[in-house]
C-alpha cells in the first residue's frame, strides 16, 4: 500500500539538497527578519503605548506576530508554487507522471525534508534567541505547547493542499495571474497571519470562520498565546482536521482532473 | 538624439510582441489590481478598532501607499528588465548587447518595454481622486509639480536599486535572490509610513537605500505630516536623491560590465 521507505527517500534527498543552497536559507531568513521587524513595528504603533486592545495585551499581541512569523517561515520552505506552475507549463511534469509515485504526496515529502532543514539551521536558532531576548509571552503548561505543534503541523497541511491544488490550475488556465493573487490575499488576512480575527470587523471574522485559511496561522498562533484555552482548544483542533480532510480532497479531485488531462493531451 | 529614436523604436517592438498574448496581458493587470486592492483592505482591517498607526489614519496611508504604486508602474515599465540580467548572463545571451554599436546599459534597458503596469496607473489614479475627496487636500500647480518631481525621484530610486541588484549578476552570475533579500522587503516596508520604525531602519532608508524618499517624505510634504528625526520638508530632496542615487547605480553598473567575463554557454 504506502510505500514509506520512497517516500522517506525524497524527504532525505531535499533535505540534503537545501544544505546544498545554503544561500538560500540565509536570504530566506533575512527577509523573513524584515517582515518580523515590520509587523512588530506596526503593532507597536498600533497600540501606541496601551498595555492592552480589545482585552489583548501588548505581549500577547507581539508574541502572537513573532509566533506567526516563525510559522510563515515554515510554511514558506517548501517547494515554491511558481516551481509547480513552471513544471506544468514546460510538460516536466509528464515525466513524474510516469513514475511509480504519487505526485502530491512526494513533493509533500520533499517539503517535509527543506522545511526541516531550514528549521533546525535558521529558523529555530533565531527564533530561540528571540524568545530570550523579547519581552514574549510563553506558555507554561507543555500540553500548550503541544497543541500547538500539532495545530501548526495540521495548519501546515492545510496550507499545502490549497497550494498545490492551486499550483494545478496551471493545468487548466494557462495565466493564473488573477486567480493566484486572489489566493495570496486570502493566505495573508483571513489566516489571520498578520492581523488577528479578533480585530477584524464582525461580519469579515465570521466570514473567516467560515473559510480553512483560519487553520493555517490563527489557530496556533491564538493557541500558544493562550486566547484559544481549555475545551476550546479540542474545537479548534477539530475545525482544522475538518479542513485538512476537505482541502484534501479538493487535492486529489483536482489532481486527478490534471492527470487526466494530460494523458488526453499525450503529455 | 539618436538614442531618442532609437528608445521609441525598440519600444514599440517590444509593445507589439507583448500584444500577441492579449489573455495573459490582461490577466497580469487584473492580478496586480487584485494584489493591490488586497494590501489596501489590510490597511483598513488593521485600522479598523485603531483608527491610526503612528498618526497616519487610513486615508493618509493610503495616499502614501499610491504613490509608491504610482512610481513603481514607471519602474517596471523602464527597469524591470534588470531583473532578468542575470538570465542572460548564464545562459550566454548576454554577449549580444556587447557587440552592437550602443551602449549596452541603454540596450539592455530599451530591450523591454513592460506595459503591463496600467494596473498600477488605474489604482494609484484611483486612490488620489478618492484620498483627495476624503481629506480635502487642496491641489495648486505647486503641489502637482511637487508630486510629479516626487515621482520621478521615486522611479530613479527604484530603478537605480533594480539596477545595482542586477550589476550583482556581473560579479556572481546570480541576482535573483537580492531582489528577494532587498529590493522586496525594502518596498514592503515603505508601504507603511516610516515613523513606526525603528530609528536606525529610518536612517537606513533615508539614506543607505533611500526608499523614504520615493514615498514616505514627499507625501509628508503634501500632507503637512510631521517626520521626527529628520528635517522638515526632506521630502523636496527627493528628485535630486533619485538622480544622484541613480548615477551611482549606473556607474556600479559599469563598473559590473567591465568585470564581465562570458559564460560562453
Amino acid at each position: 500500500m504506502f510505500n514509506y521507505r520512497l517516500y522517506w527517500t525524497f524527504a532525505k534527498k531535499s533535505f540534503l539538497r537545501s544544505a546544498v543552497y545554503r544561500f538560500d536559507v540565509w536570504s530566506r531568513l533575512g527577509s523573513n527578519v524584515i517582515f518580523l521587524l515590520m509587523w512588530g513595528s506596526i503593532w507597536t504603533a498600533l497600540y501606541a503605548g496601551r498595555e492592552e486592545a480589545g482585552g489583548v495585551s501588548f505581549q500577547a499581541m507581539l508574541t502572537y506576530i513573532v509566533v506567526s512569523q516563525f510559522l510563515s517561515g515554515v510554511n514558506g520552505a517548501g517547494t515554491p508554487l511558481w516551481e509547480i506552475q513552471e513544471k506544468v507549463r514546460t510538460g516536466d511534469i509528464s515525466l513524474e507522471l510516469m513514475r511509480p509515485f504519487d505526485v502530491p504526496l512526494r513533493y509533500l515529502f520533499a517539503d517535509f525534508g527543506s522545511v526541516f532543514f531550514y528549521m533546525i539551521t535558521a529558523l529555530l536558532p533565531l527564533y530561540i534567541i528571540l524568545f530570550f531576548f523579547m519581552d514574549l509571552s510563553l506558555p507554561n503548561d507543555p500540553l500548550i505547547w503541544l497543541a500547538f505543534s500539532f495545530a501548526a503541523f495540521i495548519g501546515f497541511l492545510i496550507r499545502y493542499c490549497i497550494e498545490m491544488a492551486f499550483g494545478l490550475l496551471t493545468f487548466f488556465l494557462v495565466e493564473t495571474g488573477g486567480v493566484e493573487d486572489i489566493f495570496y490575499f486570502a493566505m495573508s488576512l483571513l489566516s489571520g497571519s498578520v492581523i488577528p480575527l479578533w480585530f477584524f470587523p464582525g461580519w469579515l471574522a465570521s466570514f473567516a470562520s467560515y473559510l480553512p485559511f483560519q487553520g493555517i496561522y490563527y489557530i496556533p498562533n491564538a493557541i500558544f498565546i493562550g486566547e484559544i484555552a481549555g475545551y476550546q482548544i479540542l474545537t479548534s483542533i477539530g475545525v482544522q482536521l475538518f479542513w485538512v480532510v476537505v482541502t484534501y480532497i479538493f487535492l486529489r479531485l483536482v489532481w486527478n482532473k490534471a492527470s487526466q488531462k494530460v494523458v488526453v493531451q499525450g503529455g | 538624439m539618436r538614442y531618442i529614436d532609437l528608445y521609441f523604436k525598440l519600444v514599440a517592438a517590444g509593445i507589439r510582441a507583448q500584444l500577441q498574448y492579449r489573455f495573459a496581458f490582461f490577466m497580469r493587470i487584473v492580478g496586480m489590481l487584485t494584489s493591490y486592492a488586497g494590501t489596501a483592505i489590510t490597511m483598513w482591517v488593521m485600522l479598523y478598532q485603531f483608527q491610526e498607526l503612528g498618526t497616519w489614519n487610513f486615508y493618509e496611508m493610503l495616499f502614501l501607499f499610491a504613490i509608491a504604486v504610482l512610481s513603481w508602474g514607471f519602474c517596471i515599465i523602464l527597469f524591470f528588465h534588470f531583473r532578468s540580467l542575470d538570465t542572460y548572463i548564464l545562459n550566454g545571451t548576454f554577449d549580444r548587447f556587447l557587440v552592437r554599436p550602443i551602449n549596452p546599459f541603454f540596450h539592455f534597458m530599451a530591450m523591454k518595454f513592460d506595459v503591463a503596469s496600467f494596473g498600477q496607473f488605474i489604482f494609484s489614479i484611483f486612490i488620489f481622486i478618492w484620498v483627495s475627496v476624503e481629506l480635502h487636500i487642496h491641489w495648486t500647480i505647486a503641489n502637482v509639480l511637487f508630486l510629479l518631481a516626487a515621482v520621478i525621484g521615486g522611479v530613479l530610486i527604484q530603478g537605480g536599486l533594480l539596477v545595482i541588484i542586477s550589476a550583482f549578476a556581473f560579479w556572481t552570475t546570480k541576482s535573483e535572490q537580492f531582489y528577494w533579500v532587498v529590493m522586496y522587503p525594502a518596498r514592503n516596508l515603505t508601504n507603511y509610513p516610516l515613523v513606526i520604525y525603528p530609528k536606525m531602519v529610518q536612517w537606513f532608508t533615508a539614506f543607505v537605500v533611500p526608499f523614504g524618499f520615493v514615498n514616505y517624505f514627499p507625501a509628508s510634504v503634501i500632507l503637512g505630516k510631521e517626520t521626527p528625526y529628520f528635517p522638515e520638508n526632506i521630502g523636496y530632496f527627493s528628485p535630486l536623491v533619485g538622480i544622484v542615487f541613480f548615477i551611482i547605480a549606473y556607474y556600479i553598473w559599469m563598473l559590473g560590465l567591465s568585470r564581465y567575463k562570458s559564460t560562453g554557454s
